[in-house]
């Protein structure tokens, strides 16, 4: 146990946990959006998945990290319609609409992926490269864990104050929000509901979808079956407990993805408890969290109700 | 122009038709998805049948493929209806299967006639303790229940890792395994058909089926059950002790969760490995809502997936197609018959313009 309280192990463990945190940030930060404008995506794993597989495809054809990142958010794009399709349009209960996506989710990219590798070796690629912020990032301590990340880990913690900003400040941000707070108000203003939820669930499910390019880009070299592994859920559990707020909600990704980050190098340092219950942590972590953080008064007043247009 | 507005009740016509439909969409969209994998559709429908229903033992076999889909189905109907969004089929299932395990390294050489029962009720108790405490974090912490069952599926999964490799059952000299020795007889589910492994697990099944049939439709839980998931708060004022109510069907989810391990585990396997049970929980969910979240359409859906899964690996011999085919198939049927579903409840009208 002490093993991985040693300084070297401590830095490397925080330094990881942000990478690791900025797939579940991703889409935290899109499950936020979509939730204030009322619709309870439970879809974050599936798109989330579709991303990851999507991604695979591109960087094994192509090897550009770029075009995989776009391919990847035009899977999320698809994902957000169908789902949107589903709940605003012919508003089917979002916790039913969002089980079965992540189902049709986890069927369709194994049987994909097992169709495109056939008999052979699943092609695999290297992993894309950190980008150090020149100077920054050779301060002691904070210079590693806070300047010598990938550009999408940069991206990611940025875009926390603009997710803030436009919810706050912006006009279609707070006309996003009516959505989820008082539609019936949006509605009499001659403003319609269902484009600010379909916007909202395009963007998250976008970025969500980035989030899991992301993942398999940076920690990982091929595809294997639900390589999502809970992140997307994990996402949802963020909001929550972050009380729908972006600032709250980046500090549960945090503590997940330490806990992740956590699990991960006791494997290698050869802790004498079993890895297994390290992988347990950001599980447990989250239910503990919910218990723990039990104000729900940022959830929107309408989230989860269809809206029914008069 | 066309109108499209909210109707109180759909004729039974209306539902069939739209499930025909769905169907007919779900299994022409698994066509597009054959063609466009670069195979060929009729001899991967064709070997698909042939492997599902083609001789009298495929069909055992695919009733043996069923068996553990209605266990979850069936888990998954007793929640969905209370409206609790239970998907902890997978982990209760798994839980089911070790605490089954469990119970069995103390019986030793006791006949079977003994043997099963306790080894069945282990299960069920363990499963629906899991369940349970789900329902307790919802009805005591106020936490999503399908947050905490989800969380709950990965923490099992991990936890059967632990005993199988590293943990006390581990194979003897090696954690690469995963899995236990080979049970003694007297821990095998008896068998109805020797040739396919059909064993007492199916008529249980249809039975644990038919009593939950009669729960929902004739007992006062099955009132509150239904109740639950229309409105709690008048359920509350009526004096009915909602908490209860969420942990009673908690409790039961699980316990019937838990036997599809053991029919998957004692009945087939005849040792405790994850990977022969992966998915048979989430596959139960599709079941249940296809189902449409009634007993007896829950049996007549995991027939219809348990022959799907069956054939799938006569179909992946035969052609290119992976077996994961039917995975995704059926997560494109469920999407469209709950849209189909959702559709049957708006009657679509054409007016025609009036000129006054």
């Amino acid at each position: 146990m002490s093993e991985l309280l040693a300084p070297d192990i401590l830095m490397s463990i925080i330094t990881a946990a942000m990478g690791v945190a900025t797939v579940i940030l991703l889409a935290a930060l899109g499950e936020l959006v979509t939730e204030r404008s009322g619709i309870w995506n439970m879809g974050v794993e599936g798109a989330m998945l579709f991303g990851c597989l999507i991604a695979y495809l591109v960087m094994a054809e192509t090897g550009s990290p770029v075009l995989a990142a776009m391919a990847a958010m035009a899977s999320g794009l698809a994902a957000g319609l169908l789902i949107g399709v589903m709940t605003v349009t012919l508003r089917v209960d979002h916790f039913v609409t969002g089980l079965g996506f992540n189902l049709l989710a986890s069927g369709l990219t194994l049987f994909w992926f097992r169709s495109y590798v056939g008999g052979g070796k699943p092609p695999s690629y290297s992993t894309i490269n950190e980008f150090p912020v020149p100077l920054l990032s050779e301060i002691p301590v904070i210079g590693p864990i806070l300047f010598d990340q990938h550009l999408l880990t940069y991206a990611a913690f940025l875009s926390v104050p603009f997710i803030a900003f436009f919810l706050r400040r912006t006009t279609y941000g707070l006309e996003t929000r009516a959505a989820g707070e008082n539609p019936q108000f949006l509605e009499a203003k001659g403003l319609s509901v269902a484009t600010r939820q379909y916007s909202a669930l395009l963007f998250g499910s976008a970025l969500t979808a980035l989030g899991g390019a992301f993942l398999m880009m940076a920690f990982a070299d091929q595809f294997r079956p639900d390589i999502s592994g809970g992140r997307g859920w994990l996402a949802i559990v963020a909001v929550i407990a972050g009380n729908w707020r972006p600032v709250r909600t980046m500090i549960a990704v945090l503590i997940f993805a330490f806990l992740d980050s956590v699990a991960v190098h006791a494997q290698g340092v050869g802790v004498d408890i079993p890895y297994q219950f390290f992988l347990m942590l950001p599980y447990v972590a989250s239910i503990l969290l919910l218990v723990m953080i039990r104000s729900r008064s940022g959830q929107p007043a309408k989230l989860g109700v269809p809206y029914l247009k008069h | 122009m066309i109108t499209i507005t909210p109707r109180t009740s759909a004729g039974w016509q209306a539902q069939l038709a739209a499930y025909v439909l769905a169907l007919l969409l779900g299994f022409s969209a698994s066509a597009l998805l054959i063609t466009a994998s670069g195979a060929s559709v009729s001899e991967g429908f064709g070997a698909l049948y042939e492997g599902a229903f083609g001789s009298w033992e495929a069909v055992l076999q695919s009733l043996v493929a069923a068996t553990p889909l209605i266990f979850t189905g069936l888990a998954t109907v007793i929640a969905f209806r209370a409206e609790i969004w239970s998907i902890g089929q997978e982990g209760q299932m798994f839980a089911g299967a070790m605490c089954g395990y469990w119970a069995s390294l103390y019986l030793g050489g006791a006949p079977w006639l003994i043997a099963i029962p306790i080894i069945i009720l282990a299960a069920m108790v363990g499963g629906g303790a899991l369940g349970g405490l789900c329902g307790w974090l919802k009805t005591r912490f106020s936490v999503n229940e399908i947050i905490s069952t989800v969380m709950l599926n990965y923490v099992v999964v991990y936890l059967l890792s632990y005993l199988l490799a590293g943990g006390p059952w581990t194979a003897e000299g090696s954690t690469s395994y995963h899995q236990t020795p080979v049970f003694a007889e007297n821990f095998h589910l008896p068998l109805l058909v020797g040739s396919v492994k059909l064993h007492i697990g199916f008529p249980l099944a249809l039975a644990a089926a038919a009593v939950c049939w009669v729960i929902i439709k004739k007992t006062p839980l099955g009132f509150e059950i239904r109740a639950l998931g229309f409105n709690p708060t008048a359920l509350r004022f009526k004096g009915v002790n909602v908490t209860r109510t969420v942990l009673i069907v908690m409790c039961l989810s699980g316990a019937l969760s838990a036997l599809a391990g053991v029919s998957e585990i004692f009945g087939v396997n005849y040792r405790l490995r994850g990977d022969v049970m992966a998915g048979l929980g989430f596959t139960g969910i599709i079941v249940g809502m296809i189902g449409g979240l009634n007993p007896i359409g829950a049996v007549i859906a995991a027939l219809l997936f348990g022959a799907l899964a069956n054939g799938s690996l006569y179909m992946s011999v035969l052609s290119d197609i992976p077996p994961s085919l039917v995975p995704a198939m059926q997560g494109i049927l469920l999407l469209f018959f709950l849209s189909a579903s959702v559709l049957v409840r708006y009657s679509i009208n054409i007016v025609r313009p009036v000129h006054v």
